[in-house]
């Protein structure tokens, strides 16, 4: 095999869009499901023989990563726009407008801090790593993955633990209800399945910001609404006991985390209203979430003892906090995914002199064997021990001297494709190409 | 009640009629219960090694714990949670050791001295610490315990040292081990008290202004933190006025049939306690009193606080004015200083 052969072997290409290349519309139209993706993987596997594919598609990307055989190149990045635009129907021009190619190495970064969640829309989120995990095992399922692909996602995923476990990248909650609920409510309650949630209005914040309740314990929640039939509705959806919204007063003096989403003109909860339902409390602390805009509660209320109002703006100043503090992050995690690619190229760049290194090693087993013949031929009294004791001499000696270009082999891979040194070594021992 | 046997010293000075010893340098040679660990000859080593243990041994572990602690606030590491609890731990083990070898070579009432007190105050808080951060990695409370475990073994070191002599009636013995225990009981609920008011406060102002949680400094919950300073404040109340009760009624059986008593009826120790007891039974009435009104917990909090200001006050009161509980012996004995 040629070097130029060899080289083929650590080619890749990656075509796709992401949320920062293409519209949503783009990005709808590109999107493939399970099923369609596992169909495409197949067209592709009869359309480049020998090559390997994984397809990541999710909201926010779709990016096909394509590595070429051992014998052949990856698919030119030109190739894989017009695959993708004829798996989806796509005018390929429109298409090639939007998206995105990297190759090689730049492949590897860009998977890696995808992984990582590094190029997510919400910085560190950690879905995407499963979302990598189930691309990488679906082109397994399919049979278009390969040793390149197995290792580029296998170190995918080893830096994107890196990432998660070594840096607080993910740590910080960034959407409203999670911060809501986490940051603020947790803080005040120790538990939740002895507490008593109102929902005011049926919202979809107020929907989410439940669904993150019902994960940290509670149990009894009461919906309220305008309309009574609403009510009945969203309780039944929520699991929830369906309330008066008459009653407001009566449930506000025995609830223990309100979150409201009614929207409506004027407060529901005046400052006024709260002092007459205060004395009923029994100076129980008080979480109001109130994500309605405009707001429900008089923001007075919140400087009341015992209360702890938190409105929209609150939450999204800390959402932005929180925002702030993965990005102070992102240094530490490049490093993380710096090192993680570096580590995996230079396995890449060393596996390409893996034919040289065989040659080598060939060249000088043929001419032990040839030197072994010709001294056991003329020292016949050689007993079986004897030989295999010379023998043993002659492969350690061959080993020594293979050890310093082997090492200088792997230390130039980390830097590049050690052209050069097998260029030297070929014309050196004259190793055919 | 009043120290005028044999003891060790922790500043290494010998108080009493008994045996020289040396804390810091763990030599006793004419203890009883020493001796019998150098009448075994595998023993040596033994003895050599707990001889070794000293203040300053776990005093330093804490303190190292207590950087890994502060530590949180500046960088995040993989690490610094296993450097943490080993340091605590080798700390809390060597702490333990050393009371106990403390305990072995005397032949007065274990622990009975305001010194033996702080250091066994000190062991409790550690254990505590080193309990809550096992079950909460993430909530930084050796920020608050661990300086004033370290205090605590300081103040050790300048406190009284003379432990109380043997109480050779079962009444008396009874009387007295329900006494010791139940001032450590009141002492371990302030100091625990006073720690959940002040983080109470700290969350309280957090979330009074919106922000998310500091990174590396993640509070337990308010509701927790009320529950804990409550009780706090309970258990100091009702363990120091049975402590105070306690030692009233063992100095009165120790002065049975005419004989002095062991503490003077005018002593300034009798006084001090029952101030402090004082403020520790109106500080949780009026935390009970508040508790189902607006604002209830923030004056608890206050009030935990201002407990622990208080046991500080009568601590140094108990350092500055002499008292015969567990003063220096008397006159008549000889303080024979540490040769070496």
């Amino acid at each position: 095999m040629s070097t130029a052969a060899a080289m083929h072997v650590t080619t890749l290409v990656l075509v796709g869009v992401t949320h920062r290349t293409a519209s949503l519309d783009v990005r709808e139209r590109l999107a493939f499901s399970a099923e369609q993706a596992a169909a495409a993987l197949a067209v592709f596997r009869d359309r480049f023989p020998g090559r390997e594919a994984v397809l990541l598609s999710t909201c926010n990307r779709v990016e096909l990563y394509a590595a070429g055989g051992p014998e052949t190149a990856a698919p030119a990045a030109s190739e894989l726009i017009d695959f993708l635009a004829s798996c989806r129907a796509l005018d390929r021009d429109r298409l090639a407008r939007s998206a995105c190619e990297h190759r090689d190495e730049a492949v590897v970064r860009h998977l890696f801090g995808v992984a990582a969640g590094l190029d997510s829309m919400v910085l560190g989120e950690p879905q995407i790593l499963g979302q990598v995990k189930q691309a990488w095992t679906l082109a397994q399922k399919t049979g278009t993955t390969g040793p390149l692909t197995a290792g580029m996602f296998q170190s995918a995923l080893r830096a994107a633990k890196r990432v998660a476990t070594e840096t607080g990248i993910g740590r910080e909650r960034t959407s409203i209800p999670s911060v809501a609920v986490a940051d603020f409510a947790a803080a005040v309650f120790e538990r939740f399945d002895d507490k008593r949630v109102l929902l005011l209005g049926a919202g979809k914040m107020a929907a989410e910001t439940l669904r993150y309740l019902r994960e940290a314990g509670a149990r009894d929640v009461t919906v309220l609404n305008r309309t009574a039939s609403r009510a009945v509705e969203l309780a039944a959806r929520l699991g929830a006991r369906p309330g008066l919204f008459s009653d407001l007063a009566a449930e506000l003096a025995g609830a223990d985390l309100v979150v409201s989403t009614t929207g409506g003109e004027r407060p529901i909860v005046t400052l006024e209203d709260y002092r007459q339902i205060e004395p009923h409390r029994a100076a129980r602390p008080l979480v109001v979430l109130d994500l309605a805009v405009p707001r429900d509660f008089d923001p007075r209320i919140g400087g009341l003892p015992g209360v702890w109002l938190y409105c929209v703006d609150d939450l999204a100043a800390a959402c932005d906090a929180n925002r702030r503090s993965r990005q102070q992050e992102m240094p530490a995690a490049l490093a993380i995914v710096e090192e993680e690619v570096m580590r995996l190229m230079a396995d890449v760049h060393h596996r390409t002199t893996a034919p040289v290194i065989e040659q080598l090693k060939a060249g000088w087993s043929e001419t032990g064997e040839a030197e072994l013949e010709r001294l056991f031929r003329r020292l016949p009294d050689l007993g079986a021990d004897e030989r295999a004791e010379i023998r043993q001499a002659f492969d350690r000696y061959a080993a020594k001297l293979l050890h310093p270009p082997l090492v200088s082999l792997r230390s130039e891979s980390r830097t590049g494709p050690p052209h050069g040194l097998v260029d030297a070594l070929r014309r050196l021992f004259q190793l055919g190409e | 009640m009043v120290g005028h046997g044999e003891s060790r010293s922790i500043r290494g000075r010998e108080v009493g009629g008994g045996p020289r010893v040396n804390y810091n340098q763990g030599v006793a040679s004419h203890d009883r219960p020493a001796a019998a660990i150098h009448a075994l000859p595998f023993a040596l080593d033994m003895t050599a090694f707990l001889s070794g243990i000293s203040v300053v041994c776990f005093a330093a572990s804490y303190a190292v714990a207590l950087g890994c602690e502060a530590s949180r606030l500046l960088f995040r590491s993989g690490i610094r949670g296993i450097v943490m609890v080993g340091f605590a731990a080798a700390g809390l083990i060597a702490h333990a050791l050393y009371l106990g070898w403390r305990a072995a070579g005397t032949s007065a009432v274990p622990f009975s001295s305001p010194a033996d007190l702080y250091l066994l105050v000190a062991w409790l808080l550690a254990a505590g610490y080193l309990w809550m951060t096992l079950a909460n990695p993430r909530t930084p409370v050796g920020l608050f315990l661990l300086p004033i475990v370290l205090a605590l073994v300081g103040v050790a070191t300048f406190a009284p040292d003379a432990p109380s002599p043997l109480l050779h009636d079962a009444t008396s013995r009874f009387w007295g081990w329900f006494h010791g225990s139940l001032h450590l009981a009141w002492t371990v609920a302030v100091v625990l008290g006073a720690v959940a008011g002040l983080m109470w406060l700290i969350q309280a102002g957090r979330l009074a202004r919106k922000e998310p949680p500091i990174r590396g400094f993640r509070m337990p919950s308010l509701e927790r933190l009320g529950t804990l300073m409550h009780r706090g404040l309970a258990v100091a109340a009702w363990a120091g006025a049975a402590a105070f009760v306690s030692g009233i009624i063992l100095n009165a059986i120790q002065g049975r049939g005419g004989a002095a008593p062991a503490v003077p009826w005018s002593d300034s120790v009798i006084a001090r306690m029952a101030l402090m007891v004082a403020w520790l039974v109106v500080a949780n009435g009026v935390a009970l009193t508040v508790r189902r009104r607006p604002g209830g917990d923030r004056l608890a909090a206050w009030l935990s606080l201002a407990s622990l200001a208080v046991l500080t006050g009568w601590i140094a009161w108990g350092l500055v004015i002499p008292s015969g509980h567990g003063a220096a012996a008397p006159a008549a004995q000889v303080v024979v200083e540490e040769a070496s």
